[in-house]
């Protein structure tokens, strides 16, 4: 089990985190945030990247900067942007890897093997990786994140660069995955986690908003999350009225989804909230107009 | 461990900036080497003579050796039909064209005379050249010639008394009697250490400085330090990066030097010369015979600037490393290190002329590695301190640890984003 303890980041006058206090047991937890809200220094500082500036993160009850590598052997971590040997083929460049986890270079050539083959990329094992696509390159680094079969798995955006089959594929990894570790996926696209996830947190003005699961965090808005068909021209005045979270046409309509908490319209349809209905209003700009 | 050393090494070692460096220092010490190889056959002389008469100079094998000069300027006598009291008389009254009337075998037959006359008039001289040098007057010429006063002149003479004690009990030994190439037209001593090993010197520096910052930075600038750095080897990871490091300039230094002086000795014969003292009468190049402060044969000379010389590249290495840690910039190490090399040679130029800091600043790596001619000698300038090059590497070693402890730390706890 990770507990971040009172948890804090400074850089000079700027708080990046404040006062985080969160426990993580097996399972997958999706860190969800817009950018710059301070997942990626969570992430680091879980990593031990960073060093928190105050509070602690022990895992076990143990302090992961005094747990050094013994922390980092049961850790697997894909960072958001990370780079790559250009003239190293994935096999030489996870058999580098492999080294620095301290895994033995019989017991990893197996494990490549399985690993490029479960991300689909076993036909060019041996090619050069300056000229692979940019979510080949990411596959390479979802499978140099589970090459010592990691307890805690730390994955940021991890779905960038891949296309909807490869989101599909990889989904479904981390949902067998999630099954006997932990699995902390960071990611401001919604749809990644929405369905895998066994707890949804959420960090807002650098503290934990939410930490719950997605039917609880969607229920802060149930009952208050409409649809409705309007002209395109009453657009506008509508935006004064809700919180509009999609608008789509249809037959010379807009169908809007809002999000209303006042007395509600007869024409307007209730709707189940969803955890983008969630992301959108509590990320919502400041200037929208009243609920 | 050695598995995470052996995969850093290779990284340097599949750089192609790094292999054609090698390949280019190579061929340049070997041109180097060749170029000026047109006086190799004469060398020979020098060996000829060890061999025949011995290593040592002694009176009865410089007696020898006139006897058979003798012999064989009568037998000059028969082949060109005139009285020759010496080779040097013969040709100084001979005429191109009278030279070109005779075969080559027989030139060659005169030139080989020639040396062996010349070799013999200088070892004839060894006692009475010997009798005019004064560490003293060496000394008042340097404090004259750097303008020095106060504490560093007293330094320098109190050094030149030493000096003088070594310079008589070398005289009394006959460590200088030995026989060796000539110094004053061939320069061997100067050609091997300040030509070649410099050049070796300069271009391993070159590349481990490259090596040693490609390296360490490796991670931050092919942007994988997220990834490297959260792994179970983690930080530590970079004392494998030093590790691997300090490797590759072994084995930098050995195929550079291992290259350049196999294709040396493979030109210039030093078959019989090995034994004969670097202090050698016959080694005296410029206003001063080379006097080391120890009995120094050429081989345990060569063995132990070069073991210095390595010595001070490891170092160098070291300070490259920590350089690198610090700025995380290959480009910006690899200036920073040339700026710090410049400095650190210049400083002595900086001082006051009457300050000892004037010789306390010549303690320093680049000093060293800058006048490998001069490396264990007494007579080398302002370097002239018995103890000077082992001073200066325990000095830089402690430095070098402090500054290893240093970024070690520093490293440890930074946040790597």
């Amino acid at each position: 089990m990770i507990v971040l303890k009172d948890v804090s980041k400074r850089y000079g006058d700027f708080t990046a985190l404040h006062d985080i206090n969160l426990e993580f047991t097996n399972g997958l937890y999706g860190l969800l945030a817009p950018n710059g809200a301070g997942k990626t220094t969570m992430i680091k500082m879980l990593a031990t990247l960073m060093r928190p500036s105050g509070g602690e993160i022990l895992y076990d009850g143990k302090d992961i900067f005094q747990m050094e590598e013994t922390y980092r052997t049961l850790l697997g971590y894909l960072p958001q942007q990370f780079g790559f040997y250009k003239n190293y083929s994935p096999k030489q460049y996870l058999l580098y890897l492999a080294a620095l986890k301290g895994i033995g270079k019989k017991e990893a050539l197996v494990k490549i093997e399985e690993l490029l083959e479960k991300v689909a990329l076993p036909d060019v094992m041996n090619k050069k990786m300056k000229k692979f696509s940019g979510g080949m390159i990411q596959r390479v680094g979802i499978a140099q994140a589970l090459l010592n079969d990691p307890k805690v798995l730390i994955l940021d955006e991890p779905t960038a660069g891949l296309d909807p089959k490869e989101r599909a594929r990889f989904r479904h990894l981390l949902s067998e995955l999630g099954r006997d570790r932990l699995v902390l996926v960071s990611t401001h696209i919604v749809s990644d986690i929405e369905s895998i996830a066994n707890e949804i947190v959420m960090i807002k003005n650098r503290q934990i908003l939410y930490k719950d699961s997605v039917e609880k965090i969607c229920q802060t808005l149930e009952g208050h999350v409409y649809e409705t068909s309007i002209k395109y021209e009453e657009l506008d005045a509508f935006r004064n009225r809700a919180i509009l979270l999609s608008e789509k046409q249809e037959q010379g309509n807009t169908i809007v989804r809002f999000i209303h908490k006042g007395k509600p319209d007869v024409a307007w349809l209730p709707v189940t909230p969803q955890l983008e209905d969630v992301f959108l209003y509590e990320y919502r700009d400041d200037v929208d107009g009243e609920v | 461990m050695m598995r995470i050393i052996f995969l850093e090494c290779k990284k340097v070692f599949m750089s192609p900036l790094f292999i054609g460096l090698f390949i280019v220092f190579s061929m340049f010490n070997m041109y180097l080497i060749v170029d000026n190889s047109y006086f190799k056959e004469e060398l020979k002389i020098a060996n000829g003579l060890a061999e025949t008469y011995g290593l040592e100079i002694t009176n009865e094998s410089l007696h020898q050796l006139e006897e058979d000069i003798k012999l064989e300027v009568g037998k000059m006598t028969e082949m060109t039909g005139q009285e020759v009291e010496s080779v040097f008389s013969f040709f100084d009254q001979l005429s191109m064209e009278d030279y070109e009337k005779y075969s080559e075998e027989e030139q060659s037959f005169f030139h080989q005379l020639q040396l062996k006359e010349a070799y013999l008039n200088v070892a004839k001289q060894i006692d009475s050249d010997y009798e005019g040098l004064s560490m003293k007057a060496l000394a008042e010429a340097e404090i004259e010639k750097y303008q020095l006063s106060g504490n560093a002149a007293e330094i320098l003479l109190t050094e030149a008394e030493k000096l003088s004690i070594r310079f008589d009990k070398l005289k009394q030994t006959g460590e200088h009697k030995q026989w060796f190439f000539l110094g004053q037209p061939y320069e061997m001593h100067s050609f091997l250490f300040r030509t070649i090993v410099k050049a070796v010197v300069f271009e391993a520096l070159i590349l481990i400085v490259l090596a040693t910052a490609l390296l360490t930075t490796y991670e931050f600038e092919n942007r994988t330090h997220l990834l490297v750095y959260a792994t179970k080897r983690g930080r530590i990871v970079m004392k494998d990066k030093l590790f691997a490091s300090l490797l590759v300039t072994t084995v930098i230094v050995a195929m550079l030097l291992g290259v350049t002086l196999a294709a040396y000795f493979t030109v210039f014969d030093y078959a019989y010369l090995w034994k004969s003292s670097i202090s050698s009468a016959l080694n005296w190049e410029y206003n001063f015979p080379y006097i080391t402060w120890w009995d120094m044969p050429f081989w345990k000379f060569l063995s132990l600037v070069i073991v210095l010389l390595y010595s001070c590249i490891l170092l160098f290495t070291a300070i490259t490393y920590a350089i690198a840690v610090a700025v995380k910039n290959s480009y910006f190490t690899f200036f920073i290190f040339a700026v710090f090399f410049a400095i650190c040679f210049m400083l002595p130029g900086f001082m006051p002329l009457s300050s000892s800091l004037l010789f306390i600043t010549t303690f320093n790596l680049s000093v060293v590695v800058m006048n490998p001619h001069l490396l264990f000698t007494g007579n080398g300038g302002l370097v002239m301190f018995k103890y000077h090059e082992v001073l200066t590497v325990t000095v830089w070693t402690v430095i070098a640890l402090v500054l290893y402890w240093l970024v070690s730390n520093h490293f440890k706890k930074v946040d790597i984003h």
